[in-house]
């Protein structure tokens, strides 16, 4: 409960600091919608011109162009740090949050707000709105899957990130997979053989952070859901391990820092 | 009661090497070096509770490092700590509720909202409830006379006005115990000496002890009744501040004002004589080798006296003494 209040107040913080600056904050808020609108345009175009790729449309890729922006500007917003975990663990600046009496991991992913992620979350309603897949009961299931696509996608952030443990800075490879992710989430899942859907569910995960929740948003079925909750379940327990044990691995730094 | 009692501890950290150069950068990638480097180096001292303790040393001597692990941030590589009755690494969030962390180069208030909106989050993390978060605000605000700072954002505040408000927010939860790594650093001589007022009230009002690193002997000055001296992760001396200058602060500098003009000749047998005026002489003695009595008697004899000085040298160079000594028996 006491975890909850805290989120709660920093949550409160990150917002009265985005907010501080205004005009930036709306600026990236709108410009991110408009970015992913001109992005998908792409898409439009393509299924314009081929109508199917086995199976699935242009109202899939609705789904789940909009299951994907909604997971990643849910990170976004309430776990912006999680981006930067590794650049924070190679420079020493972990050491504001382990002097801090709450759980270290929570306490610093969800330290920042990125605000072009409002722009992303909101996004991925409207995408769905306009996929023609839209109802009440769908809406509750997108809600649902867009919770446990962002905690898949979170908790691969944090695994790639806490690499930095080991390895010193890894950003450049974090932005590495989280290209893949991104990339690979979009794409229909028909398109894969078997041994690429292992990858898709495992190494990098994207089918779990796109196709499998769209297929859930579209008609609930057991098989979706439990791959999703069995995702989820199993990516932040591992993340979480291996956090842990890269912090016994911590060496902090001396850089001088001038804010948080 | 000891807060503190540390022994036997140990820090080891891997540290890369390179040759100078491209070629070393390329053989570097594929046949990495590693050295270790001891920051801390079979530590053993205490801290009585409330106590005022000084930790000082140069430059990497394993100050902060040693602070980090009291603090459960790093893990020890040997050894055992116990802080108020917790081994920090292993139960650092029930020993964080108990104890305040300023690092002077590393801010903890959110850099684009006031300060009062961190003292507020603060109050959450803490655990307090919303009246006594305010309570407490409202207390510190008069102890370090930052009223009027509380409202203004943490960028718009001078160096000195953000340190005020970070030394305060790290008592917001009333701990027993505060651990300051550099609270001066970057600090002008008004700015730190506000910091080590409030710091010196809060240890008299609240009992709170200060565990306190720092380059500035001043700060050990003006704050601390006991000083550990670090250099190379080693203790090379801990010993109560006024000892310290006992044994230390043996060489006096003396600085008379005659009534009438002084002889150009002017000397006195075991003093050495820096310089002479028209009215005045200025010299430096070793209390050790020659009797503070004879030199007055001496001075007495002189002249008609107008005014004396006797100063110390300063503490800098004492420390700087120590460190000196150090080296040589190394």
């Amino acid at each position: 409960m006491n975890n909850i209040k805290f989120l709660l107040a920093i949550w409160k913080a990150n917002l009265q600091s985005a907010m501080e600056y205004r005009i930036s904050f709306l600026s990236q808020m709108i410009g991110m919608m408009a970015n992913n609108f001109i992005y998908f345009a792409i898409w439009i175009i393509f299924f314009d011109r081929f109508k199917d790729v086995r199976g699935w449309g242009v109202n899939d890729m609705y789904v789940t162009f909009g299951i994907l922006a909604s997971a990643f500007g849910l990170v976004s917003l309430f776990f912006g740090n999680a981006f930067m975990l590794s650049d924070i663990i190679s420079k020493g600046r972990l050491d504001y949050y382990l002097s801090m009496p709450k759980p270290v991991l929570l306490h610093t992913i969800s330290s920042r707000m990125i605000a072009s992620g409002m722009g992303d979350f909101a996004y991925g309603f409207v995408s769905y709105a306009l996929s023609g897949y839209f109802t009440w009961d769908g809406l509750a299931r997108y809600v649902l899957a867009m919770l446990l696509a962002a905690t898949v996608f979170a908790a691969f952030l944090i695994l790639t990130q806490s690499l930095a443990f080991w390895f010193g800075t890894m950003s450049n490879f974090s932005n590495l997979v989280l290209n893949a992710m991104l990339t690979f989430g979009i794409y229909p899942i028909t398109l894969f053989d078997n041994y690429a859907k292992i990858i898709l569910f495992t190494i990098i995960p994207a089918a779990l952070m796109g196709s499998v929740p769209a297929e859930f948003i579209r008609a609930f079925t057991w098989q979706s859901l439990s791959q999703l909750l069995i995702g989820a379940i199993g990516f932040l327990g591992l993340a979480t391990i291996v956090f842990r044990a890269g912090l016994r691995r911590y060496e902090s730094g001396s850089a001088i820092q001038i804010e948080v | 009661m000891n807060s503190i009692k540390v022994k036997n501890l140990q820090k080891t950290f891997q540290t890369k090497r390179k040759a100078a150069g491209l070629g070393g950068s390329v053989r570097s990638l594929f046949k990495p070096e590693y050295s270790s480097v001891e920051a801390v180096n079979n530590l053993s001292f205490e801290m009585e509770a409330g106590e005022l303790l000084g930790f000082i040393g140069p430059n990497g001597a394993g100050k902060s490092t040693t602070i980090k692990m009291l603090t459960g941030i790093l893990h020890p590589s040997g050894g055992e700590a116990s802080v108020l009755g917790f081994t920090p690494w292993v139960d650092r969030q029930k020993l964080a509720f108990q104890i305040g962390t300023v690092f002077g180069q590393r801010p903890q208030l959110w850099y684009h909202l006031p300060a009062i909106d961190t003292f507020t989050l603060f109050g959450k993390i803490y655990e307090l409830d919303d009246r006594e978060t305010k309570k407490r605000i409202d207390f510190l605000a008069e102890a370090f006379e930052m009223k009027d700072l509380l409202e203004v954002p943490v960028r718009k505040l001078s160096l000195g006005q953000r340190m005020r408000c970070e030394v305060a927010a790290s008592l917001l939860h009333r701990p027993k115990l505060i651990l300051l790594d550099e609270p001066s650093i970057g600090l002008d001589v008004v700015a730190k000496q506000n910091i080590r007022d409030a710091i010196r009230r809060m240890n008299q009002e609240e009992g709170v002890g200060v565990l306190l690193t720092s380059h500035d002997a001043g700060d050990l000055e003006a704050l601390c009744k006991r000083v550990i001296i670090v250099n190379h992760g080693q203790i090379v001396y801990e010993d109560k501040v006024s000892n310290l200058k006992r044994k230390f602060l043996t060489t006096k500098l003396v600085e008379v004002r005659y009534a009438e003009g002084v002889a150009k000749d002017f000397s006195i047998d075991g003093v050495e004589i820096l310089k002479v005026g028209h009215y005045g002489v200025k010299l430096k003695f070793d209390a050790a080798k020659t009797s503070v009595e004879s030199v007055l008697a001496h001075i007495s004899a002189a002249g008609d006296i107008v005014d004396i000085t006797i100063s110390d040298p300063p503490l800098e160079e004492v420390i700087a003494k120590i460190y000196e000594q150090a080296k040589e028996y190394e």
